[in-house]
């Protein structure tokens, strides 16, 4: 009985189940399936969605778990779940902006300096200025980071994710062994002392990060160390008319072609100069002022010998302060609008109980700044830099002897940044002369500002 | 004509069958084609669109016929980066077809510890672009490199210039890192294609007399020609759209002299945010890619069909 059960029950099934019945459902699902996730991708995280509860934040994949735990943080006191989506560092930007321009936009993001105005006014992030606080936290800042983050025209378009200030780390012994005392006061200082290191059987005295994306800010930290204003308010190349423009690259250009560094010095990452000078085989490194902990954590042979410079080599001791942002996406509205603003603000100045908290917790990871005063006198964000690091003089730094040059976020910046890579190289493997060189950047500055 | 091949050609025509089953075909091919066409065919439509519009990120531009295209062609910069593109795509095919028949020769042959070594030949395959880019970057770094201690500890050279420092070495070493990986898809391919040669192709020419040269020129390269030809046609491609191998070892850098078209136009595209120019280049591209893998299937099989290859 059961088995002519089973017979007819398989003669339905098999009349039902025709060739012709089971394509037409593998086709409609083979069309609805694929189409249905690329509408459900998009579906959660677009502004103009129903709002859930659940922000949606994308950042860069530094310090994951970091980000994850200062996530948890503000979830733990907001009750505001946050869906985290990490992209690797390299080609975040394609990443970003892709999503960006696919309707896909996050509703809080990472992003670089540089490209921070250009994405506000592409209507890709939101102005703050509406938002309650927006203006006291640009209160709160040094005035001289202020620019970062209130473009001229004032609109507010970012808040900080961490800043950091150019410095020069040195290895005392090895330069002492030059017949230096102390750290180098201008790069004549710094081209002798590697002569001479050179000379003491140190492979590549200086070492420097200056890959072609990063040729731009040595650029302008080089400059600003000399005393040179890279740009007017109005954002015209006056570096272009200062006669010590001519000596800064030429510095440069001796200090490539005269061995002072490795020849891989215009491709090799950071990781190779902290190992050099964890080794000793360099005597200098110049990049952000975090890299000591980098270096001293090493543990290389050298690594306690390698002190910083809290003073720019140059004629005026002035240095670069950088600064990635987060930024808000645009067309928020409503209590998912108010949300994400507190997660910025969380993120980028103080938490819901007035602290800096996400910033204390940046110092005690990888020693990270951020513009607020307020921040350098906090104790915990002090003690979270280990003590080879003098916070007095670190202070000092940040607001009296830094400038963070905002023409750096106008929306022209980067087509001029990538020019910067380009003719800097080409000018240190000698296929340019230092003239052609500052006459070349004028001009970029001015077309790209054209564009 | 036999049985066989009257299998081969099929049923005729105007069966019912026959109808039947081209209409089996149709369906299920169906979504695949739908999604071919959803996802290349119309964002390649689109992109030659913009390429005659001047369409920002955020502006609906109006047609402007060839400008980005005359915009490109006098430019300096893009001249050079499509000059210096066809001298890696031809470098890389050369040294990616040329490695991996070799690999697949060696590999062939029976020797012990082959297993191993046909598993080792999937290796470079397994990583991503860009970890092979900057797998390379250390690899020949002029200060902690493997390269440097092999080239001056082990006494080949006092000295080391770092590759990658120089013009036409980073340009080689941006080549050879990026064939390193394709030959060993190359590899497998051929490999594949040779375990499909009868033997008693190889034993009748032994005692026929001839050299191996001569078998290598007359018997395996013939029976390899359909898989030649697909494996020129990916590493031509691959070749002209290489980008993560060059960005992460020198991002187009020392100067310009890696700056090929796929990073000459990421640059148009997500740093100037020109939708127009950047999109010409792609086509430019495009056409390049294609063009050239069209050329060189015609000259392989200017004499024969792929499919009898040497039957």
């Amino acid at each position: 009985m059961s088995h002519q059960v089973a017979q007819v029950k398989g003669q339905v099934l098999n009349s039902q189940l025709s060739r012709r019945n089971l394509l037409m459902g593998a086709l409609a699902a083979g069309i609805a399936i694929p189409t249905l996730n690329a509408l459900a991708g998009c579906a959660p995280t677009s502004p103009g969605s129903t709002y859930t509860g659940t922000l949606s934040m994308t950042a860069w994949e530094a310090y994951p778990d970091q980000i994850r735990a200062n996530i948890a943080a503000f979830t733990d006191v907001t009750g505001v779940e946050v869906d985290l989506s990490l992209i690797p560092n390299v080609g975040y930007v394609s990443a970003l902006q892709t999503r960006l321009l696919g309707g896909d936009s996050p509703d809080v993001y990472y992003n670089f300096a540089y490209a921070s105005t250009k994405y506000a006014d592409q209507g890709w992030a939101a102005e703050l200025n509406e938002f309650e606080g927006a203006e006291d936290m640009i209160a709160d800042m040094f005035p001289s980071s202020r620019g970062l983050y209130q473009i001229p025209d004032g609109r507010i378009i970012s808040a900080p994710y961490f800043s950091a200030i150019y410095s020069l780390f040195y290895n005392k012994a090895q330069v002492a062994a030059a017949g230096g005392s102390g750290e180098p006061q201008t790069k004549e200082d710094i081209y002798n002392l590697s002569e001479k290191a050179k000379a003491n059987g140190v492979s590549a005295p200086y070492a420097a990060y200056w890959i072609k994306n990063f040729c731009e800010e040595y650029f302008i930290n080089y400059l600003l160390a000399d005393g040179i204003t890279p740009f007017d308010d109005n954002g015209a190349p006056v570096f272009a008319d200062d006669s010590k423009t001519k000596g800064v690259l030429e510095w440069w250009a001796a200090m490539y072609q005269d061995g002072l560094t490795s020849d891989g010095i215009l491709t090799a990452d950071p990781g190779v100069h902290v190992t050099a000078m964890a080794q000793g085989t360099s005597t200098f490194f110049e990049l952000h002022h975090y890299f000591l902990k980098e270096i001293r954590v090493a543990d290389g042979p050298e690594s306690p010998n390698v002190d910083m410079a809290y003073r720019s080599p140059g004629l005026a001791g002035t240095a670069l302060q950088i600064g990635e942002v987060v930024q808000l996406g645009a067309g928020l509205e409503g209590e998912r609008a108010q949300d994400a603003w507190k997660l910025l603000k969380t993120y980028g100045w103080k938490d819901e109980a007035g602290a800096y908290s996400t910033f204390i917790s940046w110092a005690e990871q990888a020693a990270l700044l951020a513009p607020y005063p307020g921040l350098f006198k906090e104790e915990a964000f002090r003690a979270a830099f280990p003590d080879y690091y003098d916070m007095d003089k670190l202070e000092d730094a940040f607001e009296n002897n830094t400038s963070a040059v905002s023409a750096r976020v106008a929306p022209w910046y980067p087509t001029f940044q990538t020019a910067v890579g380009d003719r800097i190289q080409t000018l240190l493997i000698g296929e340019a002369d230092v003239d052609a060189t500052i006459a070349g950047l004028a001009d970029d500055a001015i077309s790209a500002a054209q564009s | 004509m036999t049985e066989a091949k009257a299998a081969l050609r099929g049923p005729r025509r105007h069966s019912p069958l026959a109808r039947s089953n081209r209409r089996f075909g149709a369906l299920i091919a169906a979504p695949a084609v739908l999604l071919v066409l959803g996802l290349i065919a119309w964002p390649a439509v689109q992109t030659l669109v913009y390429s005659l519009q001047d369409s920002t990120f955020v502006r609906q531009g109006s047609w402007n016929g060839f400008e980005n295209f005359i915009k490109l062609f006098s430019s300096e910069k893009f001249m050079n980066s499509l000059g210096l593109t066809a001298v890696y795509a031809v470098g890389f095919l050369v040294l990616s077809t040329a490695l991996g028949l070799a690999f697949a020769l060696l590999l062939n042959q029976e020797f012990r510890g082959r297993w191993l070594a046909r598993g080792l030949l999937i290796v470079p395959w397994a990583f991503p672009w860009v970890m092979v880019g900057i797998i390379w970057k250390w690899f020949v770094d002029g200060d902690v490199g493997v390269l440097r201690a092999i080239v001056v500890d082990w006494g080949f050279a006092p000295e080391f210039v770092a590759p990658l420092s120089t013009k036409n070495g980073a340009v080689a070493i941006a080549i050879i890192a990026a064939a390193w990986r394709q030959s060993s898809l190359a590899a497998l391919l051929f490999l594949a294609g040779l375990q499909t040669m009868p033997r008693e192709i190889h034993e009748a020419s032994l005692v026929d007399g001839a050299s191996t040269w001569q078998r290598f020129t007359h018997m395996t390269v013939p029976w390899l020609r359909p898989v030649i030809g697909v494996v020129i046609i990916l590493n031509t491609i691959s070749g002209f759209m290489q980008f993560d191998v060059i960005w992460a070892l020198t991002q187009g850098g020392p100067g310009n002299a890696t700056t090929v078209l796929s990073i000459y136009l990421y640059q148009q595209l997500f740093v100037d945010t020109n939708l127009g120019l950047a999109s010409a280049t792609s086509v430019v591209l495009g056409v390049l890619a294609l063009g050239l893998g069209f050329i060189f299937v015609k000259l392989m099989y200017r004499d024969k069909g792929i499919s009898e290859g040497v039957q």
